[in-house]
């Protein structure tokens, strides 16, 4: 091996092992350093099983709302162009544009007891900040754009005569639809998917002004984990956080796939 | 089935691409839409399909107005420059999606499919993707899939553009003599005058989205009605300020013509093309491999031009 090579390679060995892998050993071992018996009660914590719980329920409601979202929009922006649409492709990434903390302080300016439609919503039972309906807002929010940044190119390099063909063959939107249009996105929508779950599991900014933070009642898991550092309760914390890493290791392995397989497609297209 | 366009009229936002269009394609004819580009044929061509709306005028199927009849319910087989296959499904799946919407039985749907499959040489390929065939192949796939539906009309928008020239002669051939053989009312646009000359039996002649003429091939070509069509439809060059063909012009005896100087004889096998200049304006003849052996014209060679008797020049349809 050139010397120039084994260089480059030991630095990027160096910078990832440092910002990856010492973490994520130094994770393990945290976790398992009083072995696999309290590891094992810790995983079956009151409020950390609570905070998997109401992860999952907000994963459940906010990833597919956002599949919809994305698709829907998707199909808007490149199949029916207008100066609105134009503008709505701008707008669509301002969530990632701006901090997870504005987006909480701002649907708290608008839901809360004391904002524009709060006391409204109220009359009508609906409590937004503070609950669940909140958290899954303000996750839905975060994650807006991640499946219609995969869908929109893709979409527009497909172009539109395979479904023109099929309009032409007798069928009709739903069938061109299913047979076509999605069979084409499938792949960039699962990849869209993971990077939706992987922010809806992992968000902590928006979520933390949104929720309130209350144990056993508002936190996710990563509320959980911020709070059991708070209260110096580092062990269940690292249980909490490996866990965490897991899923994110698992979502990165599905989106890797997804990224192969999409990639394969994309040669036949040559 | 015949196609009647009247006044078809399409603006894109402001711009004027298709300008009062009427024709009458009669039914089982080989119709070629030519003309330059953003002359506007392809546009025609998706709105006779119902893929795109026009602004004015009415189209008619067999008297039938379908203007406001959407693609789906028109029955016109369309196939696009490139060839659009449903990538996902295999070259059956693909033929059979017209029968599918149609909800034929399967037995009978496999049946038709392996008939159109035979039909385009391509029954070896069923189980493939269309990633998995060459451009020719694909062509002929896409053929078979909108032939699938049994259309009244068959649309095809510069089906040989995309395929390398030995392929391209091998399949005009091969369509003009299927489409002769379902007698099919075919409209087929093209950029190239020699392709559509040779597979169509009628032209229209298209340009900044009129029609320019319409005609046989062979009429137009003797008989252009202007000079864009003169030009269009093969080479011209200019004697005199008049435009003629170069092989309507012969040398002849000094004095009989028009004086000119040889300055460049290029041989391109049976063809023979001598460049002369008159006065400081270039023209060329075209003479045949025995005319040029006989003539023998050398460059620097004081030579006389003229036209041949009965000569194609541009002349206003009565």
């Amino acid at each position: 091996m050139k010397p120039s090579r084994l260089a480059l390679r030991t630095v990027v060995l160096i910078y990832v092992g440092a910002l990856i892998g010492v973490p994520l050993v130094f994770l393990f071992q945290q976790a398992f350093i009083h072995g696999f018996g309290p590891f094992w009660s810790a995983m079956h914590d009151p409020a950390m099983d609570k905070a998997i719980a109401l992860t999952a329920k907000v994963s459940v409601v906010a990833v597919p709302l956002n599949v919809l979202f994305g698709v829907g929009v998707s199909l808007w922006i490149v199949r029916h162009p207008t100066r609105f649409t134009r503008l709505l492709d701008t707008a669509i990434d301002v969530p990632l544009a701006i901090s997870p903390i504005i987006v909480g302080l701002v649907l708290e300016l608008v839901y809360a007891q004391t904002g524009w439609f709060g006391p409204t919503l109220a009359k009508l039972g609906l409590h937004v900040m503070f609950s669940y309906p909140g958290i899954v807002m303000a996750s839905i929010f975060v994650s807006l754009p991640l499946v219609s940044r995969q869908v929109i190119p893709l979409l527009r390099e497909v172009g539109d005569h395979q479904e023109q063909t099929a309009s032409t063959l007798g069928a009709g939107p739903v069938r061109i639809f299913f047979t076509i249009t999605m069979r084409s996105i499938t792949w960039a929508t699962a990849y869209g998917v993971s990077l939706t779950l992987a922010r809806v599991i992992g968000e902590y900014g928006a979520v933390l002004i949104v929720s309130g933070n209350i144990a056993l009642v508002t936190q996710t898991l990563t509320l959980d984990i911020g709070s059991n550092f708070d209260n110096f309760n580092n062990y269940q914390g690292f249980v909490g956080a490996l866990l965490l890493a897991l899923v994110s290791i698992v979502l990165l392995l599905i989106l890797g796939i997804a990224r192969h397989r999409e990639r394969t497609r994309n040669e036949y297209l040559a | 089935m015949s196609i009647s366009l009247n006044g078809v009229t399409k603006y894109f936002g402001s711009d004027l691409v298709l300008d009062h269009v009427t024709d009458e394609v009669p039914q089982g004819s080989l119709t070629a839409l030519l003309g330059p580009s953003g002359s506007g044929k392809s546009t025609l061509l998706r709105i006779i399909a119902g893929l795109e709306p026009l602004n004015e005028g009415y189209i008619e199927l067999d008297g039938r107005d379908v203007t406001k009849v959407p693609a789906r319910d028109r029955n016109i087989g369309f196939c696009f420059q490139d060839y659009a296959p449903f990538r996902q499904m295999t070259v059956f799946d693909n033929v059979a999606y017209g029968l599918r919407v149609q909800r034929v039985p399967k037995a009978q749907l496999k049946a038709e499919v392996e008939d159109l499959l035979d039909l385009v040489r391509l029954e070896a390929f069923a189980d493939r993707y269309p990633r998995q065939l060459s451009g020719g192949q694909r062509q002929r796939m896409a053929l078979a899939r909108a032939l699938a539906i049994k259309p009244s009309v068959l649309l095809l928008d510069e089906p040989f553009a995309a395929l390398d020239a030995q392929v391209c002669a091998e399949l005009r051939g091969w369509v003009r003599s299927l489409q002769r053989t379902l007698g099919i009312t075919t409209i087929l646009v093209t950029h190239d005058q020699s392709e559509a000359m040779e597979i169509a039996d009628r032209l229209v002649v298209l340009n900044e989205g009129r029609i320019e003429q319409v005609g046989t091939p062979d009429s137009m070509y003797d008989k252009p009605a202007n000079d864009f069509v003169q030009a269009f439809l093969g080479p011209i060059t200019t004697l005199n300020g008049v435009a003629y063909r170069p092989h309507d012009i012969e040398l002849c005896v000094p004095g009989l013509g028009t004086d000119a100087t040889v300055t460049d004889v290029i041989r391109l096998g049976f063809e023979v093309r001598v460049v002369v200049e008159n006065n400081g304006i270039a023209s060329w003849v075209q003479l045949t491999h025995d005319e040029a052996q006989r003539l023998n014209p050398v460059v620097g060679e004081h030579v006389s031009l003229r036209a041949r008797t009965g000569a194609s020049v541009a002349s206003p349809q009565p």
